[in-house]
């Protein structure tokens, strides 16, 4: 536990960053329904559960051309 | 000057709303934040993980081992991002045709090419710096000892200017081959051979992949800032000339 503690300061900002990206994806996934390729589940389990690699992966290759 | 100005603010429009802002500051703020981390947590963890009975020494972490980590984790992760992203700049609009429009209606070549390069390279300083500040508070905060400021100030340069030199590149790439994948085997080529040419020893010395290699020997006093200046010096000049280079080969090029 006191390790845990002693790591707070810097796993706070991580784990934010994290939660941030990810929401920030899921929102994009569920408003935008055309991809390059996947569909909407795949994507939405994909940014969520695959940290950080997930939505940026999403964003820069599985976003889809907005018309 | 106003067609600049104004092509760089379109850059960074372009680059918020291709998401490119938000994944360069959050890949470079969170290699930022796990460089201290890792240099500290590491020996934890091995403890945590080792069989019972079982002990390896390892030596307290330092100063050297979080920015080992910054230097390790920038130029292998974080440039190689980048470089994703710097693939793009001008080969994707010279292959959707947009820009196009802006040129017929007499913005200049020249000028493209220069705030392209403005713009990115205001980016890519802005997310290094980024980068670098959370690694430089965190350590402050975990270390009471701090590294050479002047040795420091000198490796953290290195990996900028060969930032820069990589932006260049992807700007002669895109004018060269119009498409994001030629501006990327380009990048690509231009690191591998400079790989290739490193092996001479005489000839190494002078590339700029030193820059983004021998930031730890600097850091730790096995190199003189002297040994550290040829492969900048290299870095400024070949960046000079693709950007010169680009500019000439943008302005024949057919659109």
């Amino acid at each position: 536990m006191d390790v845990l503690i002693e790591y707070l300061p810097v796993l706070i900002p991580l784990i934010v960053l994290e939660v941030a990206l990810a929401l920030t994806a899921l929102i994009h996934v569920l408003r935008h329904p055309n991809y390059r390729f996947g569909n909407k589940v795949f994507w939405c389990i994909f940014v969520v559960i695959v940290q950080f690699i997930g939505p940026i992966v999403y964003f820069a290759a599985g976003r889809g051309e907005e018309e | 000057m106003r067609a600049y100005a104004a092509f760089v603010k379109k850059e960074f429009l372009e680059m918020s709303r291709t998401y490119k802002l938000l994944i360069m500051g959050i890949i470079f703020g969170v290699l930022g934040l796990m460089n201290p981390l890792t240099a500290k947590f590491t020996p934890d963890l091995l403890a945590a993980l080792m069989p019972a009975g079982m002990t390896i020494e390892l030596g307290e972490p330092s100063v050297m081992n979080s920015w080992m980590q910054f230097f390790k984790n920038i130029p292998q992760m974080g440039l190689i991002v980048a470089a994703v992203l710097f693939g793009g700049i001008l080969g994707n609009e010279i292959s959707k045709g947009t820009l196009i429009n802006l040129l017929t209606k007499g913005l200049s070549r020249n000028t493209v090419v220069l705030a392209k390069f403005t713009a990115w390279g205001i980016m890519w300083t802005c997310s290094y710096a980024l980068s670098f500040i959370i690694t430089l508070l965190y350590t402050n905060y975990y270390w009471e000892d701090s590294a050479d400021s002047v040795l420091l100030a000198g490796a953290v340069s290195g990996v900028w200017i060969f930032g820069l030199l990589l932006i260049a590149a992807a700007l002669l790439g895109g004018s060269l081959f119009a498409s994001m994948y030629g501006s990327l085997l380009f990048m690509g080529g231009i690191v591998v051979i400079q790989f290739l040419l490193g092996i001479i020893p005489d000839l190494g010395r002078w590339m700029p992949t030193g820059l983004i290699s021998n930031n730890m020997s600097l850091l730790e006093g096995n190199m003189g800032l002297a040994g550290f200046m040829r492969p900048l010096l290299t870095a400024v000049l070949l960046t000079a000339l693709f950007l010169g280079l680009s500019c000439a080969v943008f302005r024949k090029k057919q659109l």
